[in-house]
């Protein structure tokens, strides 16, 4: 249910950032969502579509989510592994004293914009 | 047509409103929990038990997050802490922006401890940080022992797991050890409290640990 008050999030940042690039229209904006971040990037992009919609500048903005992978390091190994439901156990030394390295990613790389 | 960089994080704005929060209610020397559950968890209970056995050692505020109605407010008051309702009409979490605003609305010098009671859900809280120094997940033996594996994120995102409603162990399906394995393969940092707020098991065990975060012992 969060999803809408992320997508809210975006088209505001996107918005602030359009105005300071005098831009007349924003065509794309890119993303970056962790698989551990928490959101489903189906909702977030409906709810993006909807907001968009409504607003003059970003009226017809595509979104596109670059997915990142939940995955840690371990020390011991010295190798790096996908994380699977939230447990970053090490699948060779079976050590839990790995650190996350991706995946709590939510972030606005860049954005398209058309400028007078 | 042109690209535009922006490389910020999605809660942006949200993050410096909790930093904010969190730097002032610091430099009051005010230690800050945003407790979050399932409805029905037990955090208003909890924190009614708290805050009647810690009258005259430390001095709590508590900002109340609910969808609707003020009756925990109410029950927070009546226990002896100065409170603030935050109604979301239909939001599913409390934001930074929010408890800046209520905020304004406590006398923070006075205070020691400041709760903050997040709306009853284990999913959309853990996304927003409200400028606290710790996370507190409830979880209570009558919702399932499945809750860490279903709601992982809220696990990872919290330093400490309370596990409420322990008195009635003897007439649930709860597997309190597979609750305390599963949250640690998630978060092996978890600090655990088993207790019940009915009877007061384990209620001393927390407040005394609460004593040591007011005084400046990280978790």
């Amino acid at each position: 249910m969060h999803e809408l008050a992320i997508a809210q999030s975006i088209v505001e940042a996107v918005e602030a950032k359009a105005v300071e690039c005098n831009a007349t229209s924003v065509k794309g904006v890119r993303l970056k969502v962790g698989e551990a971040s928490g959101v489903v990037t189906d909702s977030l992009s409906f709810c993006f579509e909807m907001l968009v919609s409504l607003n003059p500048v970003l009226a017809g903005a595509h979104l596109l989510i670059d997915d990142v992978p939940h995955r840690a390091y371990c020390r011991h190994c010295d190798k790096d592994f996908a994380v699977t439901n939230f447990v970053a156990q090490c699948p060779t030394c079976q050590e839990w004293s790995s650190e996350v390295i991706s995946g709590t990613e939510l972030q606005i790389i860049e954005m398209e914009i058309e400028s007078s | 047509m042109v690209k535009i960089t922006i490389a910020q994080n999605i809660l942006a704005a949200n993050d410096t409103i909790a930093g904010e929060i969190q730097q002032n209610l610091s430099a009051h020397g005010i230690r800050t929990l945003n407790i979050m559950s399932s409805p029905g968890a037990g955090k208003t209970t909890l924190l009614e038990r708290t805050i009647e056995r810690l009258r005259g050692r430390l001095s709590i505020g508590v900002i109340e997050g609910d969808v609707e109605t003020s009756a925990d407010a109410e029950r927070i008051e009546a226990a002896g802490a100065q409170t603030v309702q935050i109604n979301t009409r239909g939001a599913c979490h409390l934001e930074a922006h929010m408890i800046r605003d209520a905020l304004a609305q406590i006398e923070v010098a006075s205070l020691d401890l400041l709760v903050i009671e997040n709306i009853g859900n284990l999913v959309c809280p853990a996304a927003w940080n409200l400028g606290e120094d710790t996370r507190v997940v409830v979880v209570s033996t009558t919702e399932g022992d499945d809750k860490p594996a279903k709601y992982p994120q809220m696990f990872a995102a919290s330093e400490v797991m309370v596990v409420n409603k322990l008195d009635l162990l003897p007439y649930v399906d709860y597997d309190l050890q597979k609750v305390k394995r599963q949250a640690l393969a998630i978060n092996p940092h978890l600090r655990i409290f088993e207790l019940s707020c009915r009877t007061g098991e384990g209620l001393d065990t927390w407040c005394e640990w609460l004593i040591t975060v007011v005084k400046g012992v990280r978790v």
